[in-house]
């Protein structure tokens, strides 16, 4: 007995390191521990045993047992091991490049818009949006711009054919004609002819001005503008909020200055200036960045608010313009170009 | 509009530096383009010198050697001069050694072929004086040896050059920006004082010369006058009114033309001076043109007049483009000896219609179109007399015309040292304000106070002529404001209650959709909305186009609004191809406009391309983009907008153009749905001609506005089952041709019916299609993964096999197509 012991464990020790597969394994394991089992067979034989040698054959083999069962868990640990090792290829080699382009990038006046957004809504502005083909009523009779305005002039404003109908823009009259928005003031019109104030508005969209393309200009740009209506709102306001947009954009020690100027839609209106240091490619002191003013009774009366309760800002912005002093870009038309060199320059 | 300090002064006593005057200028509005100086720059080591001997450069023929005296400056220097006019005894400028002339040119001793030369004679253009380069400066009057030339050289103007704003036509003037700067600098206003008042001897009466001035067209022309003065002789004007005019921008004519020019840049009122013999019928109408008539301008163009255009005629034919420009027919020439002075109103609005219509503007229509003051028109026209009799003498006869100008100004505007402050937020004493008010000549004319005694006064301020763009009282703020100084509105912190809105919809879906592409790397890009007509063909009818088309577009391959994005992007694909850039995942975020039925709709859109990286050059190539690809950006965009495409059916692209590649690419969703989807691969064909190497996937959604702002209802959670799921495999044959989402589902409607009320049919999914061998011709075999589950108990064997045997007896009982065996 105790030969067949030592010989059913040392034919196991040999035996179970070669073993290659999970299948094998469990033939393996069914061979020397299942029920029809080598081992099992030898402890069948027990009961031929005398009964004064049953305590020392007994713990030979439970000895066997406990050899082969130890085997038996370390061979599946081998195998399982080698099954995940399997798994794997050669070792990677960290330093080569991803063969995937990317990341993707954001169009840099994507960023410059959203940042600004960002910005405002920390103050309580909100995004509004409007169409970008507009009537002359929202893009002009509405803003104090009257029809002989030279801004109105077919030779600085795209019009479309009076025969032109657009199936989701809005007209306040049948006569008047369609036209690409000039400025993004006619969201303000819409936005304030939806309900009574409070108004904290931001428009950003695209704008189209009849102009010739160059390094600066551009048939259609982007403008940026924010208007506020409410009870007792001051020029002081207005400062105020130009002040903290242009110090949360370009640091603590950017400053910016007012200038009279003239606009229909404002009174008193403003131009603004910005000085701030770390602008790339800025050699002047102050940079002129956009308009302002103080929104004229003429406007709240076309939209039907009392100008004698209400008062309100407006201010407006090129975001090219403020793009291309962000990141000192001197050419408007790279915007439009969309070369993958520049486009990545601003993730 | 350019302004001479120099002519300025005539009217304000200004001791301030140029810079001051700048800022003033500035911060009262009207900004400041330009500064220049007419004089002599600050130069120093520039001398006056005289020339003593010119001797020929020994080795050049076109050289002279001077010897030049400056004087204490230096003594007698030699100098290599290259001027035909260095002549001995010449008094010229020298820069001596150390001088830095305009340009950053730096004299030193040096050494011309061979000769010694100890400085430069210098010609006008040199010392930064104009562009004169034909000779020396020759100095008259006989300058001390070694003076300093700023001291020798008369100092020259000053010229801003001013963007006057269109609200303020008073300021097209010397006289009205002399205005402004006296009130911001708080010195008093010198008005020209006129001698010549009107006042005509009775006996002077000159009918023969003019008999009649007559307007037919009152509403165009609210005031014409005319003066005759006899017996002028035409010359030269002198030379301090030519320097002023040629000072901003002038060219001097003669005497009678400059003080027309110079009363109305002095004024900002238009003048005109006739030849009083050319005058036909010795009469004046100012009618409209008929149709047809024809006048030759000043600048020798003959030009077309039509009813609708204003003109100044004489008995016989027009001589005037009211306003705008004189006719040859009728000016005044070296032979005048009597003149007929117009100084007139016209109405900005015909000014400007037949200045368009025309295609003429002049500085006289400019100001016209802006507007002029109607009650400084005669004043004008006097000191206009007194100037030409001072320049070309001549008496002023009978008789004076004056038709019109009856309506009398009068506007007063009452406002309030309360509201003053209520709309600027914060304190200017009222004294300021009301001293601010009457610099600018805005009378006071009463001062009361308001009904709270602790509050401020009421001012009830007149308003001049020439201020026509002051109307009510938020107008009188910003001059107070402007005057206080907007540089000094105190600091403040934003007052931010809750936000009242939430941004809008189409701004969060645009972001959306923008954050997806980007983080699915595409670069996005910013195209132009406006596109060629040519390549609208390739992407829409050409009806669809026409509605499309702008009335005026500025150049022609930007005279449609984009139906799509995808142009743009394949524009942007082949800039980059064509600079040797690899591009792949391009995307774009924007308006396109979508014709239907004789209408556009302006729609939100996203577009994106992916196009094979042609030129890269990888160590590990990956699969190559496909259908499935873009179909599930597409898919994830759409559910961006609230859609679910997976509901939707999808068609092939269908149309007469050729954007897309048919049978590889995919529509779904109408605009009468409010959105539409197009995906798939380019047009091969298409992508090839623009030069694009490689194919082109591409999608795009668009959505109508009011739709996104529909698409935000909350969704409900349901429960589901934690029991296992059942899953049979089922593979039908079937015609080539049929969509596999039609054989899902009508398998998914038997697979319902199958189960009943039993358990749940959860997904019924393809997940392997197979054609070619072992299968007939023209059918293929679509596989479903079918997914039984029940909410409340673990599903058994039995009653999912009978579903299944139930479906299959019921796709045989259908007979379209067989189980796979």
């Amino acid at each position: 007995m105790q030969d067949k012991l030592s010989a059913l464990v040392a034919k196991a020790t040999a035996e179970l390191p070669t073993l290659k597969s999970r299948p094998e394994f469990e033939a393996a394991k069914a061979r020397y521990v299942g029920p029809n089992g080598e081992l099992t067979a030898l402890m069948k034989q027990m009961g031929g045993i005398p009964k004064e040698q049953k305590p020392i054959v007994g713990k030979l083999v439970n000895e066997a047992k406990l050899r082969l069962t130890a085997q038996l868990d370390a061979a599946l640990a081998r195998i399982a091991a080698d099954e995940l090792a399997a798994q794997l290829g050669p070792a990677i080699d960290p330093t080569l490049p991803s063969p995937d382009t990317g990341p993707g990038t954001y169009h840099p006046l994507t960023l410059v818009r959203e940042e600004m957004c960002r910005i405002l809504r920390k103050v309580g502005f909100t995004v509004a949006d409007g169409p970008e083909v507009e009537t002359e009523y929202y893009c002009f009779d509405a803003l104090n711009t009257p029809a002989d305005h030279p801004a109105r002039d077919e030779k600085d404003t795209f019009y479309f054919p009076t025969s032109a109908r657009f199936g989701n823009v809005s007209k306040k009259t049948p006569e008047e004609k369609y036209l690409l928005r000039t400025h993004t003031s006619s969201v303000q019109i819409r936005e304030m002819l939806k309900g009574p104030p409070p108004i904290r508005i931001v428009s950003p969209g695209r704008v189209y001005r009849r102009d010739t393309t160059d390094a600066t200009h551009s048939a259609n740009f982007h403008q940026l503008e924010c208007l506020y209506v409410d009870k007792n709102v001051t020029v002081r306001d207005l400062k105020a909020l130009l002040d903290y947009i242009f110090v949360s954009l370009l640091g603590k020690d950017t400053k910016t200055r007012f200038r009279p100027h003239y606009f229909g839609y404002t009174e008193p209106s403003f131009e603004v200036d910005l000085t701030a240091t770390h602008l790339p490619k800025v050699k002047k002191p102050w940079i002129e960045i956009g308009g302002c003013g103080m929104v004229d009774p003429t406007v709240f009366e076309a939209v039907g608010y009392d100008s004698e309760v209400w008062s309100g800002y407006a201010f407006g912005m090129g975001l090219e313009r403020l793009a291309m002093l962000l990141y000192g870009i001197d050419d408007i038309r790279y915007f439009y170009q969309n070369d993958l060199r520049f486009l990545k320059q601003f993730a | 509009m350019k302004i001479s300090l120099n002519w300025i002064k005539d009217y304000v006593q200004l001791d301030a530096s140029v810079e001051e005057i700048t800022r003033a200028i500035t911060f009262l509005g009207f900004e400041v383009e330009g500064v220049a100086n007419t004089g002599a720059p600050k130069l120093d080591h520039v001398v006056v010198g005289e020339i003593l001997t010119r001797a020929k450069h020994p080795n050049a023929d076109k050289l002279s050697v001077c010897t030049v005296d400056v004087g204490p400056a230096g003594g007698v220097k030699t100098i290599v001069c290259g001027a035909h006019n260095c002549d001995a005894g010449n008094r010229v400028l020298v820069a001596l050694p150390g001088a830095v002339l305009p340009g950053n040119f730096q004299i030193k001793l040096s050494k011309i072929r061979g000769q010694d030369s100890q400085g430069m004679m210098c010609s006008p253009d040199e010392i930064g004086m104009g562009s004169d380069h034909s000779g020396l400066l020759i100095l008259s009057g006989q300058p001390d040896l070694g003076a300093a030339m700023n001291a020798v050289l008369p100092p020259g103007d000053t010229v801003f050059d001013i963007e006057i704003t269109p609200n303020r036509p008073d300021c097209q003037s010397h006289l009205g920006i002399a205005r402004e700067l006296a009130a911001w600098f708080k010195l008093p206003l010198i008005y020209p004082q006129e001698k010549f008042r009107g006042d005509v001897e009775a006996a002077a009466v000159r009918t023969d010369l003019l008999n009649a001035v007559r307007v037919d067209s009152p509403e165009d022309c609210p005031l014409y006058t005319a003066h005759i003065i006899t017996g002028i002789k035409i010359g030269p004007s002198p030379s301090w009114m030519q320097e002023r005019l040629a000072a901003v921008g002038l060219r001097p004519i003669n005497n009678v033309v400059d003080v027309g020019n110079y009363v109305m840049l002095e004024t900002g009122q238009p003048l005109h001076a006739f030849d009083a013999k050319k005058l036909g019928g010795g009469q004046i109408i100012v009618r409209r043109a008929t149709d047809g008539e024809k006048i030759t301008t000043l600048d020798a163009k003959e030009r077309a007049l039509t009813s609708r255009m204003l003109v100044i005629a004489d008995a016989q034919k027009p001589v005037v483009i009211a306003g705008i420009m004189g006719g040859e027919n009728s000016g005044v020439s070296a032979y005048t000896t009597d003149l007929v002075l117009e100084c007139a109103i016209f109405k900005r609005q015909s000014i400007r219609a037949t200045s368009r219509k025309v295609g003429l503007t002049s500085d006289s229509s400019y100001r016209y179109e802006r507007g002029v003051d109607p009650h400084g028109a005669l004043e004008a026209a006097w000191r206009a007399v007194d100037l030409i009799l001072e320049t070309a003498g001549g008496h002023v006869v009978g008789p004076v015309y004056k038709v019109g100008g009856e309506v009398p100004w009068q506007r007063e505007i009452v406002v309030t040292h309360d509201y003053i402050t209520e709309k600027i937020g914060f304190d200017i004493p009222a004294a300021d304000m009301r001293a601010a008010l009457e610099s600018l000549e805005l009378t006071v004319t009463r001062e009361e106070p308001t009904e709270l005694p602790a509050r401020g006064p009421a001012w009830t301020v007149s308003i001049p002529s020439w201020r026509d763009d002051l109307d009510r009282p938020i107008d009188l703020v910003e001059e107070v404001l402007r005057l206080f100084g907007t540089e000094k509105i105190p600091a403040a912190v934003v007052t931010s209650p809750g936000l009242v809105n939430d941004d809008d919809p189409v701004v969060m879906f645009n972001r959306r959709v923008t954050d997806y592409l980007v983080g699915h790397d595409f670069h996005e890009c910013v195209n132009y909305t406006l596109r060629p007509a040519k390549e609208l063909a390739t992407w829409v009818s050409q009806t669809a186009a026409q509605e499309l088309a702008l009335a005026n577009p500025f150049v022609e391959d930007q005279s449609h609004l984009r139906p799509t994005l995808i142009m743009g992007l394949l524009g942007s694909l082949q800039l980059n191809q064509s600079r040797g850039v690899v591009a792949s995942r391009l995307c774009e975020v924007g308006r396109v406009f979508i014709e239907h039925n004789g209408q556009n709709l302006e729609c939100a859109a996203v577009g994106f391309i992916i196009a094979e990286p042609v030129g890269e050059r990888a160590w590990l190539k990956r699969e190559p983009a496909d259908f499935y690809i873009v179909k599930h950006h597409v898919t994830a965009l759409a559910a961006a907008a609230g859609i679910d495409l997976a509901r939707q059916s999808l068609a092939p692209v269908a149309g007469p153009f050729f954007g897309w590649q048919e049978g590889q690419s995919a529509a779904a969703g109408t605009i009468e749905l409010g959105w539409t989807a197009r995906f798939g691969l380019l047009n091969l064909a298409m992508v090839k001609s623009l030069g694009i190497e490689g194919k082109v996937y591409a999608g795009i959604f668009a959505i109508l506005p009011d739709k996104l702002s529909a698409s935000l209802a909350r969704r409900r959670y349901s429960d589901f089952s934690l029991f296992p799921a059942a899953l049979r495999d089922l593979a039908l044959v079937v015609d080539q041709a049929i969509p596999a989402a039609d054989v899902q589902e009508t398998l998914e409607k038997f697979a319902h019916t199958a189960a009943g009320n039993a358990f749940a049919v959860e997904s019924v999914n393809a997940f392997d299609v197979y054609q070619g061998k072992g299968l007939p011709e023209g059918k293929k075999s679509l596989a479903f993964s079918l997914v039984f589950r029940s909410a409340e108990r673990t599903l058994t064997d039995d009653e999912v096999n009978a579903a299944f045997t139930k479906i299959q007896a019921d796709i045989a009982a259908d007979g379209r197509w067989s189980v796979r065996a």
